[in-house]
């Protein structure tokens, strides 16, 4: 994964990059939001990390101009102020996820990650966790190159939480999905097929939780 | 309002009521007497008169011959002259030498010295009966100085009746007066301070979360600089609280990028490969850091807490703690997974007004706590109802719980229990009393079902506007 990371707390900078960089991931560093969309015409960047308060122009306007450029690379924004007013504001001014100041690393990494792949189904149309693949066009699933046999539904509601890995999808949100079920009648159903679709994923690596009177969560079996 | 010894306070009511029934209770009896007396007077005079009537008649009786006075009086014209419904009366006559010509001879001894011509009345005792005399003096003679004295007396009969009818007049004529008097100069009392205590209930509304500026409209104009001074000193601790939370909202933002590198740092010095000996320091490196974050974070909810309601720019808004609570599971599931719990959800609609943040901070209060001090294996649940037109939400589990003693302490600011667990700040639960009642709602610590573990609820005020069906 290549990162930009504009952020003007340097001790902070290096901190993140340093870990993204022990992960393997590649990370570059910007104290200034002034030079960021030239910068994401030149490389090929996976995702943006942006401070809100930067020297300058702040993480706000910068996000505007790099939506104004065309760009739709995935962008998490970081802000020291937790106010409704800062959420709603990134939010609506495009970016894709919010984080508050003191974060934890592993919920920075795990949002990237969740981003990054929500924006690569975009382009690819394949979703990929831990051994298991989805191809969404072809609607077929399989485990290192072992296809999988899924059933139409199966398929529509693998898709789903695929796209929301990591996130605890609602029952409703789920039944909603499926052609011809309605929310009184089809949680026995929805349970079945959730543990039959458990039977057949889980072999690749990743892990279906049920949250108890909520709805299921997809996820690695093993953190990364 | 109470508690303070009301008799040594200056009290208006009292001033007021002191200075209208004050002159009344000079200046009622003052106007009795004047009655009482104004209406005597005439009327016994009355009686006199009637008694001169007879003095007269008498003094045509009276025959002088040569000299010589007599009264040559017959018994039916003395009956007819004595004649009186009502009281005994008496005449007497006697010549000028106080020799009695025809009457009573006993009243004939109580004649004063008299002129010709002259009319005498006074009062006396005859027989130990108290009478009123009419006297007259007469000349009956060739001397000048023969005076013949005639009386006419009678008992008091008529005059005690008539005293007792003025009496009564001059008493009810008070009466009548007074007490409209009384009872209008206290009903006006009332009435003219009534909205001075309207404008001190307003005043009692207030809670240091809501000093809100007191409408000076319909309070008097003598009380309006009381509650304008009142209105400036609200706007006086608004500044200051405004200040204050701007203080720590500030010290507490300031910290959040070091905190930010502190967290940061000590997870990936806990992931690089490491001298096995570094591991015990890192990992308490790590644990201070979270605890740290989390510190700042509740500092700031606080403040936030306190100073939501006091912020014009913030309103309450209509959300449902059942999506509150569906929104939270994403943030909550990871670590009671790590702590070896089942976190389950039991939602149904529950709508309240009340502000997003807040709410948000109230619920991960509650559900960090159950995951810190629930211990390995517990189950949580996440409530929401509504009941009787009220909002609930709950948050039990069925780990350690809390003694009952300790319950009620559980909610004041850095108190920790005995039990606790290490990294606690004592924090959680007094945000969460302050969020609630912010948001009027009744939070309690309660054990969970079947007497295990903890149960906390906090249960929200009836939406206004919104029927309780």
């Amino acid at each position: 994964m290549h990162i930009l990371l504009v952020e003007d707390d340097s001790p902070l900078a290096e901190s993140i990059a340093t870990a993204m960089r022990s992960r393997g991931w590649r990370a570059d560093v910007s104290a200034r939001g002034e030079p960021v969309p030239a910068s994401l015409l030149q490389d090929a960047y996976d995702a943006l990390v942006l401070d809100i308060g930067l020297p300058g122009i702040d993480g706000l306007e910068t996000l505007r101009r790099v939506r104004e450029q065309g760009s739709y690379l995935p962008v998490l924004m970081l802000t020291a102020r937790d106010g409704v007013e800062d959420r709603v504001l990134g939010l609506e001014w495009g970016a894709d996820d919010y984080l508050v100041k003191p974060f934890a690393l592993s919920e920075l990494l795990a949002r990237l990650r969740a981003l990054v792949r929500r924006h690569e189904l975009r382009r690819s149309e394949t979703l990929v966790l831990s051994a298991l693949r989805f191809d969404a066009s072809a609607r077929r699933a399989c485990i290192a190159e072992r296809a999988i046999q899924l059933s139409a539904r199966e398929c529509i509601v693998l898709q789903y939480l695929m796209l929301k890995t990591g996130q605890v999808v609602a029952r409703e949100q789920l039944t909603a999905l499926v052609p011809g079920w309605d929310a009184a009648t089809s949680d026995n159903a929805l349970e079945m097929l959730m543990s039959r679709l458990r039977g057949k994923i889980e072999p690749g690596g990743v892990r279906l939780r049920t949250v108890r009177g909520l709805g299921y969560l997809l996820e690695p079996a093993a953190p990364a | 309002m109470s508690g303070l010894p009301a008799e040594r306070q200056p009290s208006l009511r009292r001033g007021l009521l002191v200075w209208l029934l004050l002159p009344l209770v000079v200046l009622i009896p003052l106007t009795t007497a004047l009655i009482f007396g104004l209406t005597l007077r005439p009327a016994l005079d009355a009686l006199d008169r009637a008694s001169t009537d007879t003095a007269v008649a008498l003094s045509q009786i009276v025959e002088v011959r040569d000299g010589h006075a007599s009264l040559p009086l017959s018994e039916q014209t003395a009956r007819a002259l004595r004649a009186d419904l009502v009281d005994e009366t008496m005449f007497a006559v006697g010549d000028g030498d106080g020799q009695l010509l025809g009457g009573s001879a006993s009243l004939l001894q109580l004649a004063p010295r008299m002129q010709a011509g002259q009319w005498r009345f006074f009062e006396a005792k005859i027989d130990a009966k108290p009478i009123r005399v009419a006297a007259h003096g007469m000349q009956c003679g060739a001397r000048a100085d023969q005076i013949c004295a005639i009386l006419v007396a009678e008992t008091l009969g008529k005059r005690s009746a008539v005293e007792r009818a003025a009496l009564l007049a001059a008493l009810s004529g008070a009466l009548v007066l007074a007490l409209p008097l009384v009872v209008l100069a206290m009903l006006a009392v009332n009435r003219a301070m009534r909205p001075l205590s309207r404008a001190a209930a307003e005043v009692e509304l207030l809670t240091p979360d809501r000093l809100e500026t007191i409408d000076v409209r319909g309070v008097p104009r003598e009380v309006t600089p009381f509650v304008l001074a009142l209105n400036r000193l609200f706007a006086r601790l608004r500044a200051a609280a405004a200040a204050q939370r701007a203080f720590v909202s500030d010290a507490a933002h300031q910290l959040r990028t070091p905190l930010a590198v502190l967290r940061v740092e000590a997870a990936q010095a806990l992931a690089t490969p490491h001298a096995q000996e570094l591991r015990p320091a890192l990992e308490r490196l790590h644990a201070a850091a979270e605890r740290g974050a989390r510190l700042v974070q509740q500092l700031l909810a606080l403040a936030r807490a306190d100073g939501t309601a006091l912020d014009p720019t913030q309103r309450p808004q209509a959300l449902d703690l059942a999506h509150l609570a569906a929104q939270a599971a994403d943030r909550w599931l990871q670590p009671s997974l790590e702590a070896g719990q089942d976190l389950g959800f039991d939602l149904e609609p529950a709508w309240v007004d009340g502000y997003p943040v807040l709410l948000e901070e109230l619920l991960g209060n509650l559900v960090h706590n159950a995951i810190e001090h629930a211990g390995p294996g517990a189950r949580i649940t996440i409530r929401t109802r509504t009941e009787d037109g009220r909002a609930r939400l709950c948050v039990e589990d069925d780990g350690r719980g809390v003694p009952a003693d300790e319950r009620e302490l559980a909610w004041q600011r850095f108190r920790r229990g005995r039990e606790a667990a290490g990294t606690g700040s004592g924090l959680g639960l007094a945000i969460v009393a302050d969020i609630a009642r912010l948001h009027d709602a009744d939070a309690t610590l309660e054990p969970g079902s079947q007497g295990r573990g903890l149960r906390v609820q906090v249960r929200f005020a009836p939406r206004a506007g919104h029927g309780t069906t």
